[in-house]
């Protein structure tokens, strides 16, 4: 189906583009020594005529795309002007035979005999209609392909980020798994309680972590809910050198964010701030929220012997990678050392759960 | 025998402990919960074993073993560790043993069992050394910091930190913020450790970390010295301006 006939405002806006053309056809035939009558009668029907004979150029050029490459523009160029001689000396034979259907008018009967003589001049702007036509047909197969391009790498992205999110799923970190267990054998024997408390702990965990990554957006409360249970291990993994210091305000949290953003930040700060010094420190998880936009940080005491990271690692990359996905512009991510800590800030749009 | 436990994390070292209790012989005479306790404990106690996690604050497993080593003071090792168990499988061609966290008492008797048979048979062939053993466990992955003993005081020098690595006989001199740091060890062998794309071997006696260099003069016919960014010069040979080259050519 040519895409023009496909809609109506499409067809509407091309049918109009006819009118000038029809103005300046009755004008030429006037400046011929037409009368108003003559011109009018045969231009109008004349320019719909072409308007839907010439709709035919979009076939011609579907069937033969314009490559990369010069040499099909010889073979093309061929058809094209084979196509617009044909199209022109239709289009003339029907001028031809409109002429002499309406010379019946009163007043019109010497129609037949002044198009006989501006045949020529028909055929020729026939034929340059036509390859208006074909330049037309080209433009508007460009442009379908631009935004099936366009859709296609939508979709694309949209695949991409949805393995991302599997593969954030299955990369529970085997590191914090097997030390979690190891304490949890250490448990059994000296404290069976705990031991229990820790099973329940991993438990709900891992249920939490498994059940998130279905989904592309969750309230910051669930992640909250996630990293309360992971931290919860660890407590009982590093004891006294982990202190953890929660300052949650509960407007923060129904605020919708993408899945799984805030647990990368908490397991880089066990990871470069408390298993990385032997005395431990305090672990800072803050949800604030402030005209219309939540501030979320993470903070933990810096390994200041390390040495300054180049850029982001993959982790937080891939955190800000995702925030910025969802909210664009009106998000921002901040991390860095000031002062002996290492501070990761999340700001972005409170936006709820209709 | 006399044992030590060396992990950071407190239950980790329970369960070295618990399962210990079971064997009398086995007499435990300290725990550490990082590197530096660790060196001060083996100098304190002299253990014939030490059970030594690979992840721990500051200082490595691998580190404090390789720093024991400097000192001449080798007690046997089991590593107990909840590492990659693919990086460790290494380990086994060098006749290392661990414990891979958590692990069952029948996996810990037969590490304990080996150590003992290993003590009684007084091995002529000396143990991989530390830095062989850290680099199978990094499995193809450049060395990321050097840990140099400097007299009483250990000295973790971060390699973005390291300008550059004179050969002196069985030493290396590493230059590092306006330090000069000696280490035993053969510049081939560090050679061997480091980021090739990072550290070039600018000369037989010279590594130079890449970052630090701003351009290579020509003083004669033969002779080319690199400029540093802080004005040292450092010669190159014909060897070392090819493999620069080529570095330049291939980025």
């Amino acid at each position: 189906m040519h895409p023009l006939l496909a809609s109506r405002a499409r067809l509407g806006a091309y049918l109009l583009g006819w009118v000038p053309i029809a103005l300046l056809l009755t004008g030429i035939a006037r400046s011929q020594g037409w009368s108003w009558a003559e011109a009018g009668i045969l231009a109008l029907p004349l320019c719909l005529l072409a308007a839907f004979l010439f709709l035919s150029a979009w076939f011609l050029c579907r069937a033969l795309p314009l490559g990369r490459r010069v040499e099909t523009l010889g073979s093309h160029g061929a058809a094209w002007g084979l196509a617009a001689v044909l199209m022109g000396g239709i289009w003339a034979g029907l001028a031809w035979l409109l002429a002499r259907a309406l010379a019946w008018i009163p007043g019109l009967g010497g129609l037949p005999r002044r198009v006989d003589i501006a045949l020529p001049v028909l055929t020729g702007l026939g034929i340059l209609l036509y390859l208006a036509s074909v330049a037309l047909s080209y433009l508007m197969l460009a442009q379908d392909r631009a935004v099936e391009a366009e859709r296609r790498g939508a979709e694309l992205q949209l695949l991409a980020q949805e393995s991302e999110l599997k593969a954030l799923r299955a990369q529970l970190n085997p590191h914090f798994l097997f030390n979690s267990l190891n304490s949890l054998s250490a448990l059994t024997a000296v404290d069976p309680a705990r031991a229990r408390e820790m099973c329940v702990l991993l438990s709900d965990f891992l249920r939490r972590s498994l059940g998130l990554g279905e989904r592309r957006l969750v309230a910051l409360r669930e992640e909250l809910d996630l990293a309360r249970a992971y931290l919860a291990i660890e407590q009982i993994r590093f004891g006294a050198r982990l202190k953890l210091d929660w300052r949650i305000d509960p407007a923060a949290e129904p605020a919708l964010l993408p899945t799984l953003l805030l647990q990368p930040l908490v397991e880089n700060a066990i990871k470069h701030g408390i298993a990385a010094l032997p005395e431990g420190g305090t672990l800072v998880v803050a949800a604030e929220t402030m005209e219309g936009h939540v501030t979320l940080r993470v903070e933990n005491p810096a390994d200041l012997e390390a040495p300054t990271p180049q850029g982001l690692g993959l982790g937080l990359r891939q955190v800000r990678q995702r925030l910025l996905g969802r909210f664009g512009n009106r998000a921002r991510f901040e991390a860095g050392v000031q002062n002996g800590i290492h501070r990761v800030t999340l700001v972005f749009p409170l936006e709820t759960e209709p | 025998m006399r044992a030590l436990i060396i992990d950071d994390e407190d239950l980790a070292r329970a369960v070295v402990r618990e399962h210990l209790a079971a064997h009398p012989e086995v007499e435990v005479v300290g725990e550490c919960a990082n590197g530096f306790e660790a060196l001060k404990a083996v100098a304190q106690h002299q253990p014939d074993l030490i059970f030594l996690d690979i992840q721990m604050p500051k200082l490595d497993g691998f580190e404090v073993l390789e720093l024991l080593e400097a000192e001449g003071k080798r007690p046997a090792v089991v590593f107990v560790t909840a590492y990659d168990q693919h990086a460790l499988r290494a380990f086994e061609a060098h006749a290392v043993d661990y414990l891979l966290k958590p692990f069952s008492k029948e996996r810990f008797d037969a590490a304990l069992a080996k150590a003992h048979a290993l003590q009684a048979a007084k091995p002529t062939v000396p143990p991989p050394p530390a830095t062989e053993l850290a680099a199978a466990a990094r499995q193809g992955k450049p060395l990321e910091r050097i840990v140099v003993k400097d007299g009483p005081k250990v000295t973790v020098i971060h390699l973005d930190r390291l300008d550059w690595v004179q050969a002196q006989d069985d030493y290396v001199l590493l230059r590092t913020e306006g330090r000069n740091l000696l280490k035993q060890q053969t510049l081939a062998s560090l050679e061997t450790q480091l980021d090739p794309s990072r550290f070039i071997r600018i000369h037989r006696s010279y590594i130079l970390n890449l970052d630090r260099l701003v351009r290579v003069e020509q003083d004669s016919k033969e002779h080319r010295d690199a400029i540093l960014r802080d004005g040292t010069r450092l010669p190159v040979s014909r060897a070392g301006y090819q493999r620069l080259r080529e570095l330049w050519e291939g980025a």
